[in-house]
């Protein structure tokens, strides 16, 4: 996921020497500590996927929006649902840019050859982690496929590189729209087949009351039941209404699925879950998703927004002002799903738009607003301690990344110590904890001993076609970085 | 790396880098990377693609023109008449070759384009240009699809599986025709895991209505068994109401096919990028092997097009034979098939269309070598150079043709008759393409697309001198 620098600390403190004329030091720490910060705070959205906080369980919480349970449900989505992902993205975009701006070297692959490569590794390493570390809703396939749709726009100018994120914004919520507007229809079918039935019910009452079976019935005999796609129609909107409502036996297949002790049976659960993510959501809603968010990191490298090149104040106005305006539709978005899972029926007869209907306004603002800060935060020099430990894990943001998916993987399925389902809410955000905790050591650690995390060491192999050293030595200082952005 | 080595195939003469060549137009090329010009154009790669282009129309007629059952009703009928014949050749000899041959076309393309060029230090790299080109080829799949309302679109698959490709150009051909087969290998995995997963729920069918014969009552997994066979063999058989419904959409206006194709399309599409790409990515890369050989540009020797001719069709139509009297005719009796058969026909399909597709470029190859009938082998080379704009053009012609909001002939003519159509688009498409290139350089949806990827618009009229 990383356009993973691999000696920041190098940079830092080589500072703005010409060692490697291309790097901007700067942007390799605030990358570094955005794609940590995104990295932890994806977890705690992550988690009720691996856990079992299931969406049918979130309903139930919206049911009856009261309670601990459900503040804190809601506060956790309205601050990082969708906006720590956002956050990797806009990242990773910047890394793009960052990437291919790099001279050529003579001899060797160009950038934009070395980016592919990277990649397609990047996609193969996404695919490990969704199919064989049983990660359903990786990132790192779809980053990886983005990167290479996008990269061709390295050289757009800002204002175009804005313009197509508001665009893909604007097309992500018209997905969302659409969506609910095949609802709409599908509403629309139901109202006249049940009032098809009822007119059938009526005739054949007024048949019966006559007693003249014969004549008068005739006309009504041709329609008197409902054709296939009628009762087709009925029960579409059905199956829309039940799908909204919290039930309270849907999640057990899923639980018992996801304790079994067998890996095999475990991946044969899982497998099409992750494949559905990679096809159809990709092709749906990923990619207007994702290229919002890379989009407009292409475009803030271009204003040195991650050289902190913004005044300090700029960096909070900004900070303060989208995330203001993010909380605002994202309150929208709780105000009017609670309203939706009351009774869908009135709602789609109320509202013209459905309630998600901002959503990817509100994480584009809240992940802009959150880079923002971050960068307030390093200009400023504010928590410096704190930014250091999540760089050096967003340093490692590949291994980490990884490791995540196997921690939860053994410790939620059955064929590690089965806890799926059995955890609360709150308790899940436990296991998060101890995660960020022991990923801060093990990457300060790391660090320490070594130039870049295992599987970055590995990626970065794999792209040169050639070893590298691994260990860190003083030496090592002059080389310039082949991966670093 | 030395280039001429990787590329034997091409004449010596032919200078690779473009911006030698001594065309005036050429001298912007120095800002970049600039689309083949006339003078690097292969004349027996286009002649082939012509071919291909012309011979994919034979695939997809049935797509436009009629409603599926017609297979249905074809094979369950009576084997002595025109359109049983019309369907056993088209199965025998051509069932998955033209696009075969197309996509090998591609994958050689590719080459052509990106070690054409060379980066500079100012403008497009090689590799954005490449991208951009397919960026844009995979949105004109997308308005082939969902604009002329083509499903059987293939631009969109091209244009992204061309991105895996990039990376892969300049890798030595026995590692490009072992990867491509690995990916028929892996295409094939699918196939049989999808094939047993239908054999497991007949057996389980079959267990359930035995139970149920024995007079025991059945267990709700045992029903749900039972239940799951009987839809997916509905699924499979034609359905008389949905036939009928099918055949009044299409005869219908624009707006009603438009919303028609909306859910197919987008269901097509988001599934054949993930899980179909694996025999046009197969194809490709073998494509892209036999061009660094030569195999397409007319450096190999006569005889080993005669052998490869020999090999192609001597093993490819008896395969493709067997595929379409077994397979085929086997397939409309479902059940019956599966209780039969321990692995499906549908296992041949990739061994099938490399034997013939290279059979069918090694006897283009042998008859331009004869130089037999020199004005049938430009005339093609034309088609071929504006594959792009001919292919659109199908989609265009045979939509107003076969739809509603055109002149409505959907599920109108018999199967046999469809290839009159074939033969009159072909007629069209030749005439067109030749003097359509008398004036211009390239295509017109070419010219566009081209524009387009470079982000200015390309010169376009012949100038005199290269006339």
């Amino acid at each position: 996921m990383s356009n993973n620098p691999s000696e920041p600390e190098k940079d830092l403190h080589v500072g703005g020497s010409s060692l490697s004329p291309n790097a901007a030091p700067a942007n390799v720490f605030s990358l570094n500590t955005l794609l940590g910060i995104g990295l932890f705070g994806a977890l705690l959205i992550s988690i009720w996927v691996f856990g079992g906080f299931t969406p049918n369980m979130q309903t139930r919480l919206l049911s009856s929006p009261k309670g601990f349970e459900f503040r804190l449900y809601s506060t956790i989505s309205l601050l990082f649902e969708g906006k720590m992902i956002a956050l990797i993205a806009i990242a990773f975009g910047a890394g793009i840019v960052l990437f291919l701006r790099k001279h050529n070297e003579p001899g060797k692959p160009s950038r934009a050859d070395l980016f592919i490569r990277r990649q397609f590794w990047m996609i193969i390493l996404g695919l490990l982690n969704a199919v064989i570390f049983l990660w359903t809703q990786d990132v790192l396939f779809h980053l990886g496929i983005m990167g290479i749709l996008l990269f061709a726009f390295f050289r757009a100018s800002n204002r175009n590189l804005i313009i197509a994120s508001v665009l893909t914004t604007m097309i992500f919520a018209g997905k969302h729209y659409w969506n609910y507007a095949d609802d709409q229809v599908a509403y629309k079918k139901y109202l006249e087949v049940v009032a098809l039935e009822k007119k059938i019910k009526q005739d054949s009452i007024a048949n019966t009351a006559r007693k003249d079976p014969t004549a008068a019935a005739r006309p009504a005999m041709k329609r008197d039941t409902l054709t296939k796609d009628q009762k087709n129609d009925k029960q579409a909107w059905e199956g829309i209404v039940k799908s909204v409502k919290y039930d309270p036996k849907k999640d057990q297949g899923s639980i018992k699925e996801m304790r079994k002790h067998d890996y095999e049976k475990i991946y044969d659960h899982l497998l099409p879950l992750a494949q559905s993510r990679e096809a159809q959501w990709t092709y749906r809603l990923g990619i207007w998703d994702l290229a919002s968010m890379i989009f407009l990191g292409m475009a803030l490298v271009g204003y040195g927004f991650f050289s902190a090149r913004l005044k300090t104040l700029r960096y909070f106005l900004l900070a303060f002002a989208a995330i203001a305006a993010g909380l605002l539709l994202g309150w929208y978005r709780f105000y009017f799903q609670i309203e939706s899972i009351r009774d869908y029926e009135k709602f789609v007869i109320n509202h013209a738009l459905p309630f998600n209907i901002f959503f990817s306004f509100e994480q584009g603002l809240m992940a802009l607003g959150y880079t923002s800060g971050v960068m307030g935060l390093i200009k400023a020099g504010i928590l410096k301690k704190v930014l250091r430990s999540l760089s050096s894990v967003g340093q490692l943001a590949m291994t980490n990344y990884i490791f995540q998916s196997i921690a939860c993987t053994l410790f939620f399925t059955g064929f590690g110590m089965g806890y799926f389902g059995k955890l609360d809410q709150h308790q899940l955000y436990f296991v998060v904890v101890e995660i960020w905790i022991f990923q801060v050591v093990f990457s300060m650690y790391w660090m320490r001993h070594f130039r870049e995390g295992p599987i970055e060491w590995i990626w970065r192999c794999l792209t040169y076609g050639k070893w590298f050293p691994l260990r860190r030595q003083i030496q090592s200082i002059d080389e310039p970085s082949p991966i670093a952005s | 790396m030395d280039e001429t080595k990787l590329i034997p195939a091409i004449e010596p003469s032919l200078p690779y880098d473009g911006r030698i060549i001594l065309n005036t137009d050429r001298i912007d090329g120095e800002k970049g990377p600039a689309p083949v010009s006339r003078v690097d154009r292969i004349q027996t790669v286009d002649i082939i693609r012509g071919v291909a282009l012309l011979g994919i129309l034979l695939m997809n007629i049935p797509g436009f023109g009629i409603d599926r059952s017609v297979y249905f009703a074809i094979l369950e009928g009576p084997t002595n008449n025109r359109d049983y014949y019309a369907f056993a050749g088209m199965a025998t000899f051509f069932e998955g070759t033209m696009r075969g041959l197309f996509s090998m076309l591609f994958g050689a393309g590719m080459i052509l384009f990106t070690l054409n060029k060379k980066d500079s230090p100012l403008g497009l790299s090689v590799a954005e240009a490449y991208y951009r080109r397919l960026l844009w080829l995979v949105l004109f799949g997308m308005i082939n699809a969902y604009v002329l309302l083509w499903p059987g679109d293939i631009l969109f698959y091209y244009g992204l599986i061309g991105m895996l490709l990039y990376p892969l150009r300049k890798t030595a051909p026995k590692w490009l025709l072992l990867l491509g087969v690995l990916c028929f290998v892996v295409g094939i995995y699918k196939g049989m895991s999808n094939y047993q997963e239908t054999r497991e729920k007949r057996a389980k069918y079959l267990t359930a209505v035995a139970a149920e014969k024995k007079k025991q009552t059945l267990t709700e997994e045992q029903k749900s068994d039972k239940q799951t066979w009987v839809e997916m063999e509905k699924n499979f058989k034609p359905d008389p109401d949905e036939v009928k419904k099918n055949v009044s959409k299409m005869r219908s206006g624009y707006g009603i096919i438009f919303d028609y194709f909306i859910p197919r399309n987008s269901n097509n599409e988001a599934w054949g990028m993930y899980h179909g790409i694996w025999d046009m990515l197969g194809m490709m890369l073998i494509g892209m092997g036999l061009f660094t050989i030569g195999f397409f540009s007319n450096r190999l020797p006569t005889s080993t097009y005669v052998m490869t001719l020999l090999v192609g069709y001597g093993i490819g139509i008896p395969i493709g034979w067997i595929f379409f009297s077994q397979g085929w005719s086997g397939f409309v009796h479902f059940p019956q098939y599966v209780d039969t058969y321990r692995a499906p026909h549908w296992l041949l399909y990739d061994l099938k269309r490399v034997l013939l597709s290279v059979g069918h470029a090694s006897a283009i190859m042998l008859v331009f070598k004869s130089r037999a009938i020199p004005w049938l082998m430009s005339g093609l080379a034309n088609v071929g150079q504006m594959a792009f704009t001919n292919y659109l053009m199908q989609s265009i012609i045979c939509t107003i043709f076969f739809y509603g909001y055109g002149f409505g002939n959907y599920n109108k003519l018999r199967f046999y008759e469809l290839y009159f159509v074939v033969g009159a688009v072909w007629i069209f498409q030749l005439i067109f393409s030749a003097i359509w290139l008398r004036y211009f350089r390239f295509g017109p949806f070419e010219w566009i697309w081209r524009s387009l990827t470079y982000w200015k618009a390309q010169p376009m009229k012949v100038r005199s001198a290269e006339k």
